[in-house]
């Protein structure tokens, strides 16, 4: 099983959960602004399996991100005040300003990008994964992708193509129960996406995805086993988000309490708390503590934001195109 | 034969089983539409017996759903009766409680008897909620010790004979042993296995680990199970009807040997054994460690600190199984399956 966590990780978790919640939070304040150009879909409730699979990860290891990929980055180790930046369309940005939400990405990370096109992480992590085999890294690639993105073909030929060529490739199905709008019971045809690993010849295992220490374990059995030569896994993690698809949906899919209930109930950050100072790990001054300062640090990344300079017209120009010495 | 206005079954799919972390060391998934099929098989059993009507679970995977399209294209396609299918109307958390709702609800609608689908843990938790209505037990989960792996048109052929009053149920069922934890008000129980472990979280749930065991509780166990109760099943097997059950304790710096036990399907490892005990009946047992968690039937369940003070007892107060191969010997001995060549119940032709 899962060695245990000392305290040093523990405090890790609660303050990449953190900062992913109140990055979240904020950009759902500042998006109802109008100063955020284009679509923003949060990652809140989220937290955990980010987290959980993040924590497994080095700076050399790859993750391919989806629309929804704010968290992923963040747990990655982005920087927030170049991410907010990337999301305001300013210059400074991660990617110059002009990728904006959904195509957050810093390559030097290991972190591919957040992605417009549903399902299209996987065959970035495949290329990525095979990489890492063909040069004896001992990296791995993750791929995000959520119960929509698992309806794709781009998913299904990479699970595929994964299992074929015995990738030290991860694949995390963000199951939040819906597809844009509709309900994954009316969508998924397996009705759990973990089912379908045992058609490619790949285990597929099913964690709670509101349990950071069941994310954690699972995903480091994954990581394991793809960084031990033993091929890709699928890991579906059941979880909720608390808004909309995107800033705007108005959500009249959802149940009207549905949302009061998962976080009354289901909230990883308070579920973890719960745990860590029930068994006396971390103490509630500690916690708070990172979540002052994790607010200052968000309070510092939107002042950044707003404050910085907009790409020049010239900039239209430039990364478009990469040259190959 | 004919039906049976009142004749109700229960019918219980857990459609999470066999998907924990485990899958990772053994790659074998329980499929849905295996599941679904399971069902339809023993509705064809249950139909022949009379039986009027099933309640099921409903759930978010598309196992009711599957039995329901099965039941339709059945009416369409064959003469043959087959129960009423009634979904239970009930919300769904996607977690143990959908399953001890769905019983209680069947409870309190009158079913005869409840056939479950799932691993020890979705027995467990029917077994808690269940009082005496008899159950009959198939594996569809990732450790198997307390259900039956079996054809599920026998077990349905059983449990249509049983809810039909066509047996007496004293002489097929069994009553089960049970484990008993107390910690603070809160008290569960466990059907095969109690661990005690080190780990401090529940995580996933799973156990497929050794190194922080401390010790192990069990009802019975086989020389052939798999899971926590194959330790002491390799070192000294209990029956399900002895009167005893056993606690292992483990010992990672000094054991008195080394045990190779398979603790989860596909997963074989070296288990520092220290001792083995017979354990009594009623015995309040203290577990060994001061904080930790608790596995139940393999799953992780409980997490305590050292102001608690869980403890540990057997009993044989574990839910009443039909025993499917006594119930067909039975049935057959006294001829309820044997019909005459001109038996006016066209259910019966196919057994003249």
């Amino acid at each position: 099983m899962t060695a245990q966590l000392d305290k040093k990780q523990l405090l890790q978790a609660y303050r990449t959960m953190r900062r992913i919640r109140e990055f979240e939070e904020r950009v759902h304040l500042e998006f109802a602004t109008g100063e955020i150009p284009g679509f923003v879909h949060l990652y809140a409730g989220e937290e955990a399996c980010a987290t959980g699979v993040s924590m497994h990860l080095g700076k050399g290891d790859y993750v391919a991100s989806t629309h929804r990929g704010h968290g992923h980055c963040i747990a990655k180790g982005m920087d927030l005040r170049l991410m907010m930046a990337e999301i305001y369309g300013k210059k400074p940005g991660i990617c110059g300003g002009k990728g904006g939400s959904m195509h957050v990405a810093d390559l030097d990370l290991g972190m591919m990008g957040a992605n417009g096109i549903v399902g299209g992480g996987g065959p970035l992590v495949c290329g990525a994964a095979l990489a890492a085999k063909v040069k004896k890294t001992n990296n791995v690639a993750v791929c995000f992708f959520g119960d929509g993105g698992s309806n794709q073909g781009t998913i299904l030929e990479s699970l595929n193509l994964a299992a074929v060529w015995q990738l030290p490739a991860i694949f995390v199905a963000e199951n939040n129960g819906y597809a844009e709008s509709t309900s994954s019971r009316w969508s998924v045809a397996t009705g759990n996406i973990a089912d379908r690993g045992a058609a490619f010849g790949m285990p597929g295992a099913i964690v709670d995805g509101h349990d950071f220490f069941a994310v954690y374990e699972g995903a480091g059995e994954a990581v394991k086993r793809a960084r031990s030569g033993g091929g890709p896994s699928l890991l579906e993690v059941k979880v909720n988000r608390y808004y909309g698809h995107f800033e705007g949906d108005q959500q009249t899919y959802r149940g009207p309490d549905e949302v009061k209930k998962l976080r009354e109930t289901k909230d990883c950050l308070m579920l973890f708390r719960r745990e860590v100072t029930k068994q006396g790990e971390l103490t509630e001054k500690e916690l708070n503590q990172i979540d002052d300062e994790v607010k200052a640090e968000v309070d510092e990344a939107v002042n950044f934001a707003k404050a910085a300079p907009k790409p020049e017209a010239s900039d239209l120009l430039t990364d478009v195109y990469i040259a190959y010495a | 034969m004919k039906s049976h206005p009142d004749c109700l079954i229960g019918i219980v799919t857990n459609p999470e089983s066999g998907r924990d972390i485990r899958r990772f060391f053994n790659s074998s998934v329980f499929p849905t539409s295996e599941k679904v099929n399971m069902v339809v098989r023993i509705l064809a059993a249950l139909g022949v017996f009379g039986v009027q009507g099933v309640l099921m679970m409903p759930d978010s995977v598309g196992i009711a759903a599957g039995v329901i399209r099965a039941v339709q294209a059945h009416r369409a396609i064959s003469p043959d009766p087959w129960p009423v299918v009634c979904i239970l109307d009930q919300t769904i958390e996607r977690s143990a409680n959908d399953t001890r709702r769905a019983v209680r609800l069947m409870m309190n609608q009158g079913v005869r008897l409840i056939i479950v689908l799932g691993g020890d843990g979705t027995h467990r938790v029917v077994a808690a909620e269940c009082r005496d209505i008899p159950l009959v037990t198939l594996s569809t989960g990732t450790n198997n010790a307390f259900p039956d792996f079996r054809e599920a048109t026998s077990a349905g052929m059983a449990a249509g004979l049983c809810a039909m009053a066509k047996l007496d149920l004293s002489k097929v069922c069994r009553r089960n042993k049970r484990l008993n934890v107390r910690i603070g008000d809160r008290e569960e129980i466990a059907l095969v296995d109690v661990g005690i472990c080190s780990t401090r979280h529940v995580g996933t749930k799973a156990l497929w680990g050794v190194e922080n065991l401390a010790e192990v509780f069990v009802t019975f166990s086989n020389r052939d199970s798999t899971g926590l109760s194959s330790i002491p099943g390799l070192l000294r097997p209990t029956g399900r009807d002895d009167g005893e059950g056993a606690v292992v304790r483990f010992d990672g710096t000094d054991p008195a040997y080394w045990l190779y036990a398979p603790i989860a399907p596909g997963l074989i490892k070296r288990v520092p054994i220290r001792s083995i005990n017979p354990l009594q009946f009623g015995i309040k047992c203290q577990v060994a460690i001061s904080s930790g968690t608790i596995a139940l039937d393999g799953e992780r369940e409980i997490e305590f600190t050292p102001a608690e003070h869980p403890y540990v007892w057997l009993d044989r107060q574990g839910p009443l199984t039909v025993d499917v191969l006594k119930a067909l010997e039975l049935a057959a001995n006294q001829g309820l399956l044997v019909t005459g060549k001109h038996d006016p119940d066209p259910q019966r032709q196919f057994m003249s």
